[in-house]
């Protein structure tokens, strides 16, 4: 067995004891892993810190030519895309880019949050952009599952 | 074939989240560069932390305007200070430190100095103590009859020249500010600047 083989094996049996842990855990792990759970997480703490400075600065958020509203649109839709990640895990691509690119220019009106706000943003968007989901037929798991038993005691016979 | 059959399972791509990650560094770079090389920063606020001392030689600022304020600082939601407004402020040799106590290092001073002119546009800030020599162009002193405590009086004027300043600042708010030769730097000291309201014993 060559190095490559072993390798797909390796990850091939990473996925197989995810998948283990996602039929045998509880119902909240499956619903989180349906999601981009801490994609989404991330991002709506991206908009709370972005939120805080235009949130300390609402009494002059609205003069004329002050870039505190801006923050405040910044922030508010970073942290509505947050929340609707949890309900909409199948736009993650799209909510992923476009946290990316509210968080860089919140940089602008809110000091992107301290800075923390458009780092946790990047971060954030990046594993939105990365998530992906595979679907595992019950049936077919079990059966699986039941099969490599088998042979696993029949090598040990 | 029932719903409940079916289970889905979430998983992150490293390919992909490395190069969103990278992606979204290169713009945040990107965007850092280009106001470094102009030294400009949008909308740049600095309050809610406390006093903090603004030290120049120089201002020269336009429509400058001087009003009563009640504002938050460091130890009380409510003080008495006043509030300037100016259009268009140059200042040269700009130094603004903080002296904050942290746990476990004991009294930390940060400081922001800028030693070529600072550009500001739509400055304002509320004081508790000016110290400095102040000139003006057109100076009126204007009174209202009214109970807004805010515009019951206002000193207003078309230039000011201040020197030599130390101002106890508790608010400063700046649309657009342009720092030549900006340097942020940190250092221990043995306890804070105590420079407050003459006998006020704060």
């Amino acid at each position: 067995m060559n190095r490559k083989e072993q390798k797909a094996l390796k990850k091939q049996a990473k996925q197989d004891r995810k998948f283990e842990k996602v039929v045998d855990g509880s119902r909240f792990k499956q619903w989180r892993s349906r999601r981009p759970f801490w994609g989404a997480t991330l991002t709506v703490l991206a908009g709370l810190m972005i939120l805080y400075i235009p949130l300390h600065l609402y009494a002059i958020a609205f003069i004329p030519g002050s870039l505190v509203f801006v923050g405040f649109i910044f922030g508010g839709l970073v942290l509505i895309i947050g929340l609707c990640e949890y309900f909409y895990p199948q736009l993650s691509t799209f909510f992923g880019i476009a946290t990316i690119f509210l968080s860089v220019l919140s940089i602008m009106g809110a000091l992107g949050g301290f800075l923390i706000g458009t780092l946790l943003g990047i971060v954030a968007g990046a594993l939105n952009i990365a998530w992906d989901k595979e679907e595992i037929d019950m049936d077919t798991w079990e059966r699986n599952r039941k099969q490599e038993k088998l042979e696993q005691v029949n090598e040990a016979v | 074939m029932n719903k409940e059959q079916k289970i889905i399972v979430g998983k992150t791509m490293k390919k992909k989240f490395f190069t969103a990650l990278m992606a979204g560094f290169l713009a945040f770079g990107g965007l850092i560069a280009a106001f470094g090389f102009t030294g400009t920063a949008f909308a740049l606020p600095l309050g809610g932390i406390g006093d903090f001392y603004v030290e120049f030689d120089e201002l020269q600022g336009t429509n400058f305007q001087l009003l009563p304020h009640v504002g938050e600082t460091g130890n009380s939601d409510a003080e008495p200070m006043v509030r300037n407004k100016m259009d268009e402020v140059v200042i040269t040799n700009l130094h603004i430190y903080k002296d904050l106590e942290l746990p476990g290092i004991g009294w930390v001073r940060f400081h922001i100095r800028s030693t070529g002119p600072t550009n500001i546009t739509g400055l304002i800030h509320d004081a508790r103590l000016i110290e400095a020599d102040l000139s003006f162009n057109e100076l009126e002193i204007e009174e209202k009859n009214t109970t807004e405590f805010s515009q019951n009086w206002s000193q207003n004027a078309a230039t000011i020249n201040i020197k030599g300043a130390k101002i106890v600042t508790d608010y400063l708010f700046q649309t657009v500010v342009s720092l030549d030769g900006a340097k942020i730097s940190a250092e221990r000291i043995d306890g804070p600047d105590m420079t407050t309201f003459p006998g006020s014993g704060k």
